[in-house]
């Protein structure tokens, strides 16, 4: 951060060289009420006392009541004075926010002066003025800056271009609050609270105090220095735009930014929410710009882009969940629960059709939650669960109590409902129950129920495992069915739902083989079943047992799995028929059905055959049709298991194609999950199998559930993305759920118009919990209805949006071809920038700029590396079928954060780590942009996608390093694709691993199997790694700054 | 000819009547009155009988030379033959939430269509009889 250095010289000057200042404005005077003022105010400010940053407010003049402290009025003349002077093209605001490089060497501004005037002459001074000081900035500190190098091409721009922070720099302060706000609101304030559950007992609710980011702002007003720069002063403090809000009262959206919308705007926005006050933020937040730009101008003619490639901006430190909205709504749940594409709802549907991205939100039910945060338990014993009468909505802290406690408002239908007479509680004098903070479900977001008897409709039902075990010849020889059988074994104690659990078995080849586990047998029987066409069970019972009595069968019968089939010749697989008997087994209880598939399925009903080596059909309209299930009976099959609230998960493990397509539509329906282990060898899989398996057998299952979203009147859910299945138009039957799912669904406006200021979210989960309880877990939102477009970019959320729109990408390669899924993409992408622009091509010189709002300057990289993900990327010879489709199939299920890590993987040097002492490894300081460019072939790199790790050796990495790291000599060319990255006894080795435990303890839901490549050894480097580097151009696909260009000259040209 | 008339009238009752059914069971389904299994299975047991109902009723006006009626019944023939051959004239209980509006919609136009032909059939019944006294 180098706070002073750019910001003075910018204002001190420029008051006095008034002429050059007064001349353009005249072509523009329509900017005088924009954040122009609000520049040169702020300086004014900066000069004086922090008050005065209130002048632009009256100098708004329309909206702006003055704020009659003695230092403004006196400054009032002075910004007034200057608002004339000032009105020229303001400097983009990325020059006061990225000045994080130092000024440039002198020469600099000559340069300057020269190639402002040719290529972006609207926004820069005449040349005449010869204000260096000013000039240098300019140069040096914007995101945007080769612009101005581009006639001497020859003179390096990297050391121009400021480090790859800027844009996160930028960011904190583009959303600055406004200091003026802070001070007058500090009176009234309660002293910061530590925490953002002390709010929600201590405060009357719907005036909720400003949170976390509080503390932090008076100190630097009290300096009195440029509130721009110090009162932020680190880019660790995303989520600031938030606290700015929560000074406004925790009700009213914000006001409008000053750029977005005429004085018309401001004064009605004071009208609608009174109690407010002028919209001085509004005005200061104008002292930037609030979106922000890419410089991409190039002059005719000339070969440079003039696309500054470390000036992009690039989510370097993962998921930024937005924690902001509970700042305004502290009762909200945790954002990991629930997050909306935007957290302001548009009031109307030609507001809605302005806004091209998807609308929607994404639902975590079951996210795990740091220790400490667990999910309250509130059980109401016999009063029952408070529901509202109508609309069926759990009781939650956004419902008010009337008449004296007597009755209760619902949130979301606005019914009044009686309170019984064990619920009831008195008022305090502000309206308030008496023992909110006794009562979880009136102080948390985020809570579970105990459910009565009236919410089940038989008894709670046992975890149940069934497992489908493929045994033929290809099972048994790549090993998965030896260490599938040892993982179960090891797993047997972790299963949830002691003494409860059930369990059972079936093996099959061309026959199906039962195994009768009855507790009384010493050895497993093993019975078999060779009639295909008419499934019949062997036995009544004892498929499906109680673990805990036959606990010796099972083990037995594991022991024995591998070396019963060790011979076996069988190379048919009859999954079909195998499917129908689990379901018969099954079919009483529900559960949890674990498929372990090697072959493609070959007899019996359900075979599948080889489809996807025809080449012709990609790029023909038929091309989507191997990417849907080929026989629909493993739609019908998912749907009867749905119904018997059976779960399906697919481990699938082949060389050969094994039509994932078909095979996953039966996790789809269900809520269960696709494993794909492409090429199974038992010697380097086998670790990451072991993992998946007892992950997925041990973590924390609800079983028979069922979700339903609920919203407040004038919005709907419609569209629903993920695996589970619709039961009725908002009823989402999930058999089985854990915390490793998110639900993806679009919302849609029933009205024209929506009246309320405020609208409310109820995720309901219902379930039985692995203890045999059942329970209803309740995640309440609320968010503002807006009635501007700019509010709703800048509450959008990256996340929320990428994860819905890679979604509904993935959905549309099965019905169209892939480069159509793409395309559609990048259509919304550059609709949504297109209108952002049209919002603010009016008050803003925009020539030669991309602008994008602050919320969203992430999302062109995300869509670009979606088109570039495993299940969208090129066409046939680019990804094989089979994984094209199972990352097809995970993409529906990963929650935000795996989501975005996944198309932002971290690329981390790590060999001076290994040299270097006991340093701490930290990710989020070192991850670099995702380019070959990024790598040097002295050193040694990890790249983490979430699902696999791959080092990277460079070509001149010291051999040392190598033969100690990987434990052989690098010299004798070993084949590293079967090399196993194991723990040697040097300090190298200890330390490499320890690294990459520590990377795989941020993601325990997936073992990130590590692969060793070299530097130049095709294909490998190609296919895992080079490929991968989203930002880099590749065959047929364009690079980072390809990308932002095409997306600029499509914004210029349509 | 007679005869003619009046089969071909019931026919077109029969399959508005099937028509009508299959939609009762989408509307209803809409509205949360039975769950997605029972109401594809009820709507794909009568999909069959309803395709193969058109197809006499366009075999008929072709073989009694009705030319204009037929080619009315033709187009809907063609498009039902296509969705089998397709493998897309059932409606998939997966996915009926998400296709119950484009089936709706389809089955509204066969709906309509089939509408008009009665109309259209009995007019014509009524013109050749008034002939024939004639």
């Amino acid at each position: 951060m180098q706070p002073m250095g750019n910001d003075k010289p910018t204002n001190v000057p420029g008051r006095p060289v008034s002429p050059f200042r007064a001349a353009p404005q005249s072509s523009t005077p329509f900017i005088s009420s924009g954040p122009v003022v609000g520049l040169e105010a702020s300086g004014a400010s900066r000069a004086t006392t922090p008050f005065l940053s209130s002048g632009p407010g009256t100098i708004l003049g329309a909206s702006g009541t003055p704020q009659t402290t003695v230092p403004f009025l006196s400054s009032g003349p002075i910004t007034g004075t200057q608002m004339s002077n000032y009105r020229s093209p303001p400097p983009p605001p990325v020059r006061y926010n990225g000045p994080s490089s130092p000024p440039p060497p002198t020469s600099y501004p000559a340069q300057d002066a020269t190639t402002y005037q040719q290529t972006q002459a609207p926004r820069f001074p005449p040349p005449g003025q010869p204000v260096t000081p000013f000039r240098g900035p300019v140069g040096s500190s914007g995101p945007s800056p080769s612009g101005s190098f581009r006639p001497q091409p020859q003179i390096p721009s990297v050391p121009m271009g400021p480090p790859p922070q800027t844009a996160t720099q930028m960011s904190s302060r583009s959303n600055m609050p406004p200091p003026l706000s802070e001070s007058s609101f500090s009176a009234t304030r309660p002293p910061p609270q530590p925490s953002l559950q002390g709010y929600s007992y201590g405060l009357p609710r719907g005036n909720m105090p400003p949170a976390s980011a509080e503390p932090q702002l008076p100190a630097p007003r009290s300096v009195s220095q440029p509130p721009l720069q110090q009162a932020f002063p680190s880019s660790h403090v995303p989520p600031v735009h938030a606290s700015y809000h929560a000074h406004q009262g925790g009700v009213v959206p914000p006001p409008p930014p000053p750029i977005g919308g005429p004085l018309g705007y401001n004064s009605r926005e004071q009208i609608q929410y009174p109690n407010i006050g002028p919209p001085i933020g509004g005005n200061l937040q104008g002292l930037v710009e609030e979106f922000q730009s890419l410089s991409v101008g190039s002059a005719p003619g000339s070969l440079d882009h003039g696309v500054d490639v470390k000036s992009l901006p690039r989510p370097l430190s993962g998921d930024e969940e937005p924690i902001k909205i509970l700042e305004t709504f502290p009762l909200n749940c945790h954002p990991r629960f629930l997050r909306l594409t935007t957290y302001a709802i548009p009031s109307s549907q030609s507001l809605l059709a302005r806004w091209h991205l998807p609308l929607g939100a994404v639902v975590h039910p079951l996210a795990e939650v740091p220790d400490g945060e667990e999910v309250p338990i509130v059980n109401f014993g016999p009063a029952g669960i408070i529901r509202c009468r109508r609309c069926r909505t759990y009781v939650n802290p956004y419902v008010t109590f009337t008449d004296a406690g007597r009755k209760w408002r619902c949130n979301i239908c606005s019914l009044l409902n009686d309170v019984s007479g064990e619920y009831y509680c008195a008022l305090d004098a502000s309206g308030r129950r008496c023992d909110v903070d006794q009562r979880p479900e009136l102080s948390k977001g985020s809570v579970e129920f105990v459910a009565p008897t009236e919410y089940m409709v038989r008894p709670p039902m046992p975890p149940l495992y069934f497992f489908l075990i493929d045994v033929s010849v290809s099972a048994v020889r790549s090993g998965f069915l030896e260490v599938v059988a040892t993982t179960i074994k090891s797993c047997l104690d972790e299963l949830p739902g002691f003494p409860r659990t059930q369990i059972g078995f079936l093996t099959f080849d061309s026959t199906l083989h039962f195994h009768n586990l009855k507790s009384s047998l010493t050895q497993p029987q093993m019975l078999v079943v060779a009639d295909l066409d008419d499934i019949f069970l062997p036995l009544p019972d004892d498929l499906l047992v109680n673990l805990s009595d036959s606990r010796h069968v099972v083990d037995a019968l594991l022991d024995s799995l591998p070396s019963m089939f060790q011979d076996n010749a069988n190379i048919e697989s009859a999954l079909g028929p195998a499917l129908k008997a689990a379901l018969m087994v099954m079919s009483q209880l529900g559960g949890k059905l674990l498929v372990f598939q090697s072959t493609l399925p070959s007899i019996g009903v359900g075979r599948l055959r080889l489809r996807g080596d025809d080449l012709r059909i990609y790029g023909t309209d038929k091309e989507h049709t191997l990417r849907i299930p080929d026989d629909p009976f493993y739609k019908q099959m998912a749907a009867e298991f749905t119904k018997h609230q059976i779960a399906v998960d697919v481990y699938a493990f082949s060389e050969k194609y094994t039509d994932i397509a078909s095979l996953g539509s039966l996790a789809k329906y269900t809520g269960g999950q696709v494993y794909h282990y492409p090429s199974f060898q038992a010697p380097t899989h086998q670790e990451k199998l072991r993992y998946e398996l007892a992950r997925d057998l041990t973590r924390e299952t609800a079983w028979e559930s069922v979700m339903r979203v609920r919203c407040g009147k004038g919005v709907r859910f419609t569209t629903y993305h993920g695996h589970f299945m619709l039961r009725s138009t908002d009823l989402l039957a999930l058999p089985a759920v854990d915390c490793d799912k998110a639900f993806a669904m679009q919302l849609s406006l029933e009205d024209t118009l929506m009246t309320t200021q405020t609208v409310y979210f109820q995720v309901a989960l219902l379930y039985t919990s692995s203890s045999g309880e059942r329970r209803i877990r309740v995640h309440t939102a609320a968010a503002h209805v807006v009635a501007d477009l700019g509010e709703m970019y800048r509450q959008a959320d990256t996340g929320a949006i990428i994860l819905l729109l890679s979604r509904l990408a993935v959905e549309n390669t099965l019905s169209h071809k892939l480069e159509d899924a793409r395309q559609l993409m990048q259509l919304k992408l550059v609709k949504s920038l297109k209108e952002y622009r049209n919002l603010h091509v009016v008050q803003h010189r925009l020539g030669g700029r991309l602008i994008f709002p602050e919320s969203l300057r992430f999302l062109p990289l995300y869509v670009l590396s979606l088109c570039k993900s495993l299940a969208l990327r090129g066409g046939y010879a680019d990804v094989p079928l089979d994984e094209r489709c199972a990352a097809g199939y995970n993409m529906m299920i990963l929650p935000i954060r795996r989501m975005l890590k996944l198309l932002y993987p971290g690329l981390y040097r790590i060999d001076e780590n290994l040299i270097k002492g006991p340093e701490e490894f930290n990710e989020s300081s070192k991850q670099l942009a995702l380019s070959a460019q990024s790598l040097d072939p002295r050193a040694l790199y990890i790249y983490d996608d979430g699902f696999s790790f791959i080092v990277w050796l460079g070509r001149m990495l010291s051999p040392d390093i190598v033969n100690n790291t990987l434990g052989v000599d690098l010299s004798g060319f070993p084949d590293l694709s079967r090399l196993a990255l194991l723990e040697h006894d040097n300090e190298y080795s200890r330390k490499l691993m320890r690294i990459i435990r520590r990377l795989r303890e941020k993601d325990p839901s997936c073992f990130q199997l590590c692969r060793v490549v070299r530097q130049g050894e095709q294909p490998r480097e190609g296919s895992l790694l080079l490929s991968n580097l989203f930002e880099d151009q590749a065959a047929g696909t364009s690079g980072y700054v390809d990308w932002i260009l095409q997306i600029y000259r499509q914004l210029q040209s349509s | 000819m007679v005869f003619v008339w009046i089969t071909a009238f019931f026919l077109l009752i029969a399959l508005i009547v099937l028509i009508i059914y299959q939609l009762m069971c989408l509307a209803d389904l809409e509205f949360d009155y039975i769950n997605p299994y029972d109401s594809a299975s009820r709507i794909n047991k009568v999909v069959l009988p309803e395709f193969a109902l058109q197809g006499v009723l366009c075999l008929l006006f072709l073989l009694s030379g009705h030319w204009l009626l037929f080619l009315f019944c033709a187009p809907i023939v063609y498009y039902n033959v296509r969705l089998y051959q397709q493998q897309q004239h059932l409606v998939d209980v997966t996915e009926i939430f998400n296709q119950l509006d484009t089936e709706k919609k389809r089955r509204l136009f066969k709906l309509i269509s089939v509408v008009v032909i009665l109309f259209l059939s009995l007019f014509w019944m009524i013109w050749s009889m008034l002939e024939d006294d004639e």
